[in-house]
């Protein structure tokens, strides 16, 4: 008998999983895959064909490290570096350094002069978002008095930035990507280098309302513009959780596919596994998207109507597509996050053909590499096509991601040796994120702070007593930081507290 | 007291300069306002543009205008005379239509016809809409506290908001703040399948916004659009009596009225300073006008960084002008007819032409639209908002003749290039080949025609950048906002100097409620 099932072995599972363990409950964590880590996971596509197959990088926030003493592999935060079409590279870094400043400079004198300020307020945004995603939003506007306190602190917090900076942070998060970097820089590669940022991992182009705010998230969750690369792989992070979660008396199930879970009069009571077998427990967490979790694991019919209509309504609407390639090792592509969005409008183009269901034929790219591996992420890849279907279009994506790549690097293309894409089905099918979103929901205006995953329910609360939901459709979510797994084991040991 | 000394002079005599002026003068202040052009109206001017045709230039429905200034101001009495519009006519592709009529029941019947899921839908979404319009209506009358001040006022201000916020309900609440944040197109998707529907309604959208309807933000301008009202029936839109030019010379003589001065010819070179206040105003031909107090109902960009030398507002005050949006992003065409534009979908003299004429196919007809237009062209596929006036007011054109009313989206300030006349006719050509696919007569029925760019809105209605509100309708230039952060209580750096147009809270859309929100703030500072 275990007091609390976990669904899902991503990191915000395990993540959850580590502070309930750690507050003295029996955990245990099923996971559908043969392999832990979620999103995180480090996939082998074949000999030396090791990848981190979905992000290039990333870490936990440094409060849940520190939170549940994690042991955790050495990560080395490397610089965006976008390349321009007459073959410069732009290099940006979060730190000022003479080599960024330089290469700013190459483009704008103005613009370099500007780069630390930009650092400055981009580092005093994204600290109070991590505030924000610590501070639990309660369901409006009838606040008890435990809840708001956390709200005032927060606001407390904002206000003690000075009117100026406060202003600069408030007016930020609902701005376009466009327009907050047409008030720093001159350059339009610059622009670019850095709304590339905000629109990764994001259906969003440029110029879209709110990609200030991903641009912020973003930056908080790499520490900067670039990836923060850990050593062996994003796999090691979900390594070391399991190992903390067993210390901690939890455990990891493994090919254990949830069918369903359990309700008994609006109550959780277990989950029932795809080969029929049923785990009981007093208390289920889902780390899978809200859509999944609450329409097809808890099902339709055991929630009110307008529950299920706003869960329908969550937008997800994935759009990126990543083309892994096996090179003889000799690609010589440089270290780093490199970028291929070398002005505004490019990026912008690239994103309306999501608009109307159509894969870009000029794609914003994200080139990672990894010894003899080059990744290519690859946007705007939308899961609802107009025409066709991926397996159609597979072939069609990885020529266009290649050729891209081979547009700045020529010498790419002669040293792949194997190719294996992951087309926004692939992400639904293997990694069971709906419709492809990496999000479980878009980081959107109206599907932020009080209104994630959806209004009234940003407490990682559902209308099934004892069950919750701990992945990155919760505040705090998006990305592979943990955040939402942090906040949602909080949400649920102050519940069990008061029973 | 000299011929040049005043209590207050108001910069502007558009519906809000006259409107602030006519309110500071209800209090008994000797009140001049100034207007740069040889008529009374900014945008809201109707001019015979060829002999016996009469046009609005620019704005062209009233709506938005505060029932309580109409109350206050006796505007009936002084000639506003609202004429409705009955209808609205979204021609399809395919020939066939979609209406919606002044009568409920005809008009569910009408979209019954397309899609009975929308027809239902349909109700329950108005309903909801009114609803969310008056539960945000309490705010568009707040003045937008600071949220960083520690002041009493600003306080005061931010406990009612908080008030306010929890007298709504949970539903309420939510709903607001979806649809604050929110793209039209989320919106309507969430509502209905039907695209003629879906079209018609995100246009409500986009007007006077560089947006497209998938642009977060865009069911605000929705909202914003929803509040219209007239004689307190939500989302009527009207048309005025001698066009929204009766409107703006109703509340012109109910101001003389009240004793109001209004100069026409008098162009403002430059706010004086005496001490530290704004002590009066110097013309551009060198007169020279003694007030306690100066506001202006020009455009941010004219009111601080033209009017006033920089030196007087601190750098971070007139950096956050300097970055306030006013991109234009919208056209009038003005036609002068033989004869009414013959629609295939309704042929022959229909009711569709008492009332508006959406060309709205989609909501990706517009997106489209809205793509060219960001990249710097007008839209070769633009969405076009067509009235004919002279149906409703036959006093407006010739005997059988008639006069028509194009609002063209999207038409972008910042064209590629540059607008010149090369371009303006091939703009005004794009909407008169548009229009005729639906009404193929158009062409040979067109007697004189006016395009109007961005540039000529800025040009002639001395709006810079030629946004019809003034200043974009973003999330980030609302509320407390709008136009600079702790300067939305319609207050400047400068004292003595007010602020009191669409540029402030709330906006534009011919409301006139930042007139009246101004001047009752210089009142409360009056001493």
């Amino acid at each position: 008998m275990v007091d609390v099932i976990i669904i899902g072995a991503g990191l915000n599972g395990l993540v959850a999983a580590n502070y309930m363990g750690k507050a003295g409950k029996k955990v245990l964590v099923l996971e559908r895959r043969a392999i832990a880590g979620g999103q995180a996971v480090r996939e082998s596509f074949g000999k030396d064909f090791q990848v981190d197959a979905l992000h290039a990088g990333g870490q936990l926030r440094p409060d849940i490290v520190n939170d549940l003493g994690l042991e955790l592999p050495t990560s080395i935060s490397e610089p965006l570096i976008s390349i321009l079409p007459d073959g410069r590279q732009l290099r940006l870094t979060a730190d000022a350094d003479e080599q960024t400043l330089a290469s700013i400079r190459g483009l704008s004198k103005r613009d370099a002069e500007r780069w630390p300020e930009f650092v400055a307020f981009m580092t005093q945004a994204s600290a109070f978002l991590d505030a924000a995603y610590r501070t639990p939003m309660p369901r409006l506007p009838h606040i008890t008095l435990a809840e708001g306190w956390p709200l005032a602190q927060l606001a407390l917090k904002l206000r003690r930035l000075g009117s100026k900076d406060m202003f600069r942070v408030i007016r930020a998060m609902p701005m376009s990507a466009l327009e907050l970097t047409e008030e720093w820089f001159e350059s339009d590669a610059v622009r670019a280098a850095i709304a590339s940022v905000a629109i990764n991992g994001q259906t969003l182009g440029p110029m879209s309302a709110g990609t200030g705010y991903t641009l912020m998230h973003t930056w908080l969750n790499r520490g900067g513009p670039g990836h923060r690369r850990i050593e062996g792989g994003t796999g090691r992070i979900a390594d070391a959780l399991a190992a903390a979660l067993k210390a901690r008396g939890g455990d990891v199930r493994l090919s254990a596919d949830v069918k369903n879970v359990i309700v008994e009069d609006q109550s959780a009571r277990g989950v029932r596994l795809a080969n029929g077998e049923e785990i009981s427990a007093p208390i289920v967490v889902s780390a899978a998207d809200p859509r999944h979790s609450l329409l097809d694991l808890v099902g339709a019919p055991e929630l009110p109507p307008e529950f299920v209509w706003a869960t329908q309504s969550i937008k997800m609407r994935g759009a990126v597509a990543k083309v892994h390639l096996l090179t003889d090792g000799s690609h010589g592509l440089p270290k780093g996050t490199l970028v291929i969005a070398p002005s505004i409008r490019y990026a912008e183009r690239a994103y309306d053909a999501a608009k109307y269901g159509e894969m870009s034929t000029q794609p914003y790219l994200e080139i990672t590499t990894a010894g003899r591996v080059v990744s290519l992420h690859f946007q705007f890849a939308p899961y609802t096509l107009r025409q066709g279907d991926w397996e159609q279009l597979r072939p069609v994506l990885e020529r266009c991601a290649i050729d891209t790549a081979a547009s700045a690097f020529p010498q790419l293309k002669a040293t792949i040796r194997e190719t294996r894409s992951l087309t926004p089905l692939d992400l639904e099918k293997t990694y069971g994120l709906t419709e492809g979103d990496l999000n479980h929901g878009q980081l959107i205006l109206d599907q932020m702070f009080f209104m994630r995953p959806m209004p009234g329910w940003s407490n990682h609360k559902t209308p099934i007593d004892g069950f919750y939901l701990c992945g990155n459709g919760g505040h705090g979510g998006g990305g592979i930081s943990g955040a939402s797994g942090r906040n949602a084991a909080r949400a649920v040991l102050n519940d069990v507290g008061k029973r | 007291m000299s011929a040049n000394q005043y209590d207050a002079i108001v910069i502007g005599a558009g519906h809000n300069g006259l409107i602030g002026a006519a309110y500071l003068a209800r209090a008994g202040k000797k009140v001049v306002v100034l207007e740069r052009r040889e008529v009374v109206g900014g945008a809201a001017v109707t001019e015979e543009i060829f002999p016996g045709y009469r046009f609005t230039e620019f704005s062209y429905v009233v709506s938005l205008l505060r029932p309580e200034i109409i109350r206050d101001l006796e505007l009936p009495r002084h000639g506003l005379k609202i004429l409705p519009l009955p209808s609205t006519v979204t021609p399809m592709d395919n020939g066939d239509y979609l209406a919606a009529w002044a009568d409920h029941d005809q008009t569910r019947r009408e979209i019954y016809r397309h899609s009975p899921r929308d027809a239902e839908a349909a109700d329950e979404y108005s309903r909801v809409m009114a609803r969310a319009a008056k539960a945000i209506k309490p705010v568009i009358s707040l003045v937008p506290p600071d949220p960083s001040s520690m002041s009493p006022r600003d306080l005061m201000g931010l406990l009612k908001l908080g008030k306010y916020a929890k007298s709504l309900s949970e539903k309420e609440l939510y709903r607001i703040a979806k649809l604050v944040t929110q793209s039209s197109a989320d919106l309507l998707n969430e509502w209905f399948e039907f695209d003629p529907l879906k079209g018609t309604k995100s246009a409500s959208g986009i007007i006077g916004t560089f947006l497209g309807p998938h642009s977060p933000g865009t069911a605000y301008v929705l909202l914003h659009h929803y509040m219209g009202e007239i004689d307190g029936a939500f989302r009527a839109w009207g048309f005025a009596k001698n066009g929204t030019g009766g409107v703006t010379a109703a509340i012109a003589s109910s101001a003389r009225a009240l004793g109001v001065e209004i100069r026409t010819g008098a162009s403002v070179r430059q706010v004086i300073v005496k001490g530290g206040r704004a002590a009066g105003v110097a013309l551009e031909n060198g007169d020279e006008l003694r007030a306690k107090v100066v506001m202006s109902a020009a455009d941010p960009k004219r009111s601080f960084l033209q009017f006033v030398e920089s030196k007087h507002f601190p750098d971070e005050f007139t950096q956050q002008i300097r970055n306030f949006r006013v991109r234009g992003s919208s056209g009038k065409v003005n036609i002068a007819l033989s004869e009414l534009p013959n629609f295939t979908c309704l042929p022959g003299e229909s009711p569709l032409h008492r009332g508006a004429i959406s060309i709205s196919p989609s909501m990706e007809y517009i997106e489209r639209a809205y793509d060219e237009a960001k990249y710097g062209q007008y839209s070769k596929n633009p969405y076009i908002d067509i009235i004919i006036p002279s149906m409703i007011d036959r006093d407006m054109a010739p005997p059988g003749h008639h006069v028509m009313s194009c609002f063209v989206q999207y038409a972008p300030y910042d064209i590629e290039g540059g607008w010149d006349d090369a371009k303006r006719d091939a703009f005004g050509e794009t909407v008169i080949s548009t229009i005729e696919r639906y009404a193929p007569n158009i062409r040979r029925a067109i007697v004189g025609k006016q395009v109007i760019t961005p540039k000529d809105i800025e040009r002639i209605a001395g709006i810079t950048g030629g946004n019809i509100f003034h200043g974009e309708l973003l999330l980030h230039q609302l509320f407390f906002l709008r136009p600079a952060a702790k300067w939305a209580d319609f207050r400047t750096p400068l004292p003595g100097y007010y602020f009191g147009a669409a540029g402030a809270h709330p906006g534009g859309g011919v409301m006139g409620a930042a007139g009246k929100m101004a001047a009752q703030e210089v009142l409360k500072d009056w001493r």
